[in-house]
């Protein structure tokens, strides 16, 4: 208990964890600044005409539809011309679109909450897993690089102990920030829907799905935090998780991602660590296999070819991407405590 | 035989790195330090001490040899002694932004000493009235005063100070020595790791020598000197010529320095005295020579200066002539 609250009190007086929180409220508070800035509340008659253009919207969608599906039928076409319809009628059912029409669409300067959560959201996420992933890199790195950790060990010379304790504490910490700074932030843009822009209708599916991606965010700043220490702890130094992250991003997410291309191999996505962070934090992605598509020297297809349409599309969802992200981190920490369990402290 | 407080037999530790190698830091060293001494550990750089000391406190892992602090087998019982033994390893560093006092007290936290003794150490060792400034600011020989400080917190049973003295001015050296006494006299044991050979002698009751990873001398200060006390004497005399014929007709060994003779087989300067004064020749000084810890340390570890020999990667020189030792080399004047 006495080391953990030794660490707490270390991390906290990190020159580089203060630097870290003070960008971060400079962050939340610019956007909050330029979002309070850029709107203002509706007036009555805004909103009335706003919702009259999204239920008229709505309604000529369902027009459409409905068109449709007599065409299907063989009734005579209509009077008024309601353009192209499509072969497949189901691509016009309004009750199979991922969203309709609403009010907050046709709201001009108004910052709308239900539509504007989500992506603020992911905003803080990413700047989250930034805070975590350079956090946990210098913490640890720092640590062994000044010789704290060696002084530490001559006071509890269980190695395991003081590494364990160091990344529990880095991830206590961590999460208390990121739930701590991800709810003001919610309820910060929450209060200026209120007194200046639009809330917009939030039922519970709403919150559902915004629970559903912070829930998902907060694991992915976690994860970020222990790769960050685990890459610092094996390199004894900060640098060398940056320099792994760096190395990574160019010679595989960008250099393998293009010669997988010209070598045509299936699916390059699911070899590449940003598709599982995406698929994570969205919930579900869907990708596009090109080789699905193309025919080889025997004239021989795909398996995306099917009744003369193909589909190479596929999709990957949150438990594989889970899956693959805790292999790596989990993998990565054990690879860490390892080397240092038996490392000479030179 | 009483139990060592320290105790290491045949420690081993070679270092292999892709680009210089493999080198042997330790090669079979036996250490012994027995309760109340304060144990001088001496050695040129590259010897391994330092390597020793890692090892002993579960920093390096040794390859074989056998280590016990405290009683306690090292290094997989150390956390049960751990809170018994304060120790500084080699040129100690600590976080810059953090003020002398904060790392203390994160240490005493750590430690579950109680943080109000981070104040008495911080006197104790002269850092009172620089304690809640930042360590970057520090000279070295403060940073080696905060960290002789960080290793007094526990109230140690066991001191292990790898090199104290280093930066120190001679106010500080000086106030480390009786610092050291007063530890010493309260019943603590120190091992001692200093360059300082003066101070060593001043301070330490006993004494290892380490050179190339392996011992070389080990036992009382007093004893491992006289191990090399060739008996000689520094003779002036008003006529050296006639001096240097009665001494050698005396059975003495004589060797000629210009200005002055060394007589060696002297077991006491009255012979000297009464065999030149006896035929008229007068003794202007006669003075004992006697071996001090930096000769003796010089010869054990073959790091003896010659001029125009440089010295080698390991701190060592080769002699001139291997057949002959130079006792000038070895030997200096007790004032």
């Amino acid at each position: 208990m006495n080391l953990i609250r030794a660490e707490v009190e270390r991390l906290a007086a990190r020159r580089f964890v203060q630097l870290m929180v003070v960008l971060l409220a400079f962050a939340f508070a610019v956007t909050a600044a330029t979002t309070l800035a850029g709107s203002h509340q509706p007036s009555a008659s805004e909103l009335a005409q706003a919702q009259q253009e999204a239920m008229a919207e709505r309604r000529e969608m369902e027009v459409r539809h409905a068109n449709c599906l007599a065409r299907e039928q063989g009734a005579p076409p209509p009077v008024e011309d309601y353009g192209y319809l499509p072969g497949d009628c189901s691509e016009l059912d309004p009750a199979l679109r991922d969203r309709l029409p609403v009010t907050a669409d046709y709201l001009n300067g108004v910052f709308t909450f239900t539509r504007q959560a989500e992506p603020l959201l992911y905003f803080l996420v990413a700047f989250l897993v930034l805070f975590g992933f350079l956090v946990g890199a210098s913490y640890i790195g720092a640590d062994l690089n000044s010789g704290g950790v060696v002084n530490l060990l001559l006071w509890r010379p269980r190695r395991l102990a003081v590494l364990g304790t160091k990344l529990g504490t880095l991830l206590g910490v961590t999460l208390a920030v990121s739930v701590l700074a991800s709810v003001a932030y919610l309820v910060t843009f929450w209060i200026i829907a209120q007194v200046a822009g639009y809330p917009g209708p939030t039922d519970a599916s709403f919150w559902t799905s915004l629970g559903a991606i912070w829930g998902r965010g907060l694991v992915l700043v976690l994860l970020a935090t222990a790769v960050g220490f685990a890459v610092a702890a094996m390199g004894r130094h900060t640098s060398a998780a940056l320099g792994a992250v760096a190395a990574y991003l160019v010679v595989w997410e960008l250099g393998g991602r293009i010669v997988l291309e010209i070598l045509q191999a299936a699916r390059p996505d699911q070899l590449m660590l940003s598709t599982y962070v995406g698929a994570w934090l969205t919930g579900e992605m869907t990708f596009w296999d090109n080789s699905a598509c193309i025919g080889d020297r025997h004239g021989q297809f795909g398996p995306g070819l099917a009744f003369g349409y193909c589909d190479g599309s596929y999709t990957l969802g949150w438990p594989a991407a889970l899956a693959v992200l805790l292999l790596l981190t989990g993998g990565l920490t054990a690879a860490a405590f390892a080397v240092f369990r038996r490392r000479d402290l030179i | 035989m009483p139990s060592g407080v320290i105790e290491i037999e045949g420690l081993r530790k070679t270092f292999h790195s892709v680009r210089r190698g493999r080198r042997v830091a330790v090669d079979g060293f036996d250490l012994r330090v027995e309760a109340g001494q304060v144990h001088g550990f001496l050695g040129p750089n590259g010897s391994g001490k330092t390597t020793t000391l890692r090892a002993l406190l579960g920093l390096v892992r040794a390859d074989e040899g056998r280590m016990s602090v405290l009683g306690a087998a090292a290094p997989d019982q150390l956390p049960r002694v751990t809170g018994r033994v304060g120790a500084i390893v080699e040129s100690p560093q600590f976080f810059g932004n953090f003020t002398g006092y904060r790392t203390l007290r994160l240490l005493a936290l750590a430690g579950g000493v109680p943080v109000a003794r981070v104040d008495e150490v911080l006197e104790e060792v002269g850092l009172g009235d620089r304690g809640h400034e930042r360590v970057k600011g520090y000279s070295l020989g403060m940073k080696q005063r905060l960290a002789v400080a960080s290793a007094l917190l526990k109230r140690p049973e066991l001191l292990i100070l790898d090199e104290p003295a280093n930066g120190l001015d001679p106010a500080g050296i000086r106030e480390m020595r009786d610092l050291m006494r007063g530890l010493a006299a309260n019943g603590v044991t120190v091992l001692l790791s200093s360059h300082i050979l003066a101070e060593i002698q001043l301070i330490c009751d006993h004494v290892t020598i380490i050179s190339r990873g392996r011992r070389v001398a080990a036992g009382p200060v007093q004893e491992v000197l006289a191990g090399f006390d060739r008996a000689e004497c520094l003779v002036r005399a008003d006529d050296l010529v006639r001096a240097e014929e009665l001494l050698l007709a005396a059975g003495l060994t004589v060797t000629g320095h210009g200005d002055h003779l060394v007589v060696g087989g002297v077991p006491d300067p009255v012979t000297v005295s009464r065999t030149l004064g006896e035929q008229g020749v007068w003794v202007r000084e006669l003075t004992p020579l006697r071996p001090d810890l930096e000769s003796v340390f010089l010869e054990l570890t073959g790091t003896t200066p010659h001029p125009g020999v440089p010295r080698q990667p390991d701190g060592s020189t080769p002699r001139p002539d291997p057949t002959v030792i130079d006792l000038d080399d070895v030997r200096g004047v007790d004032a």
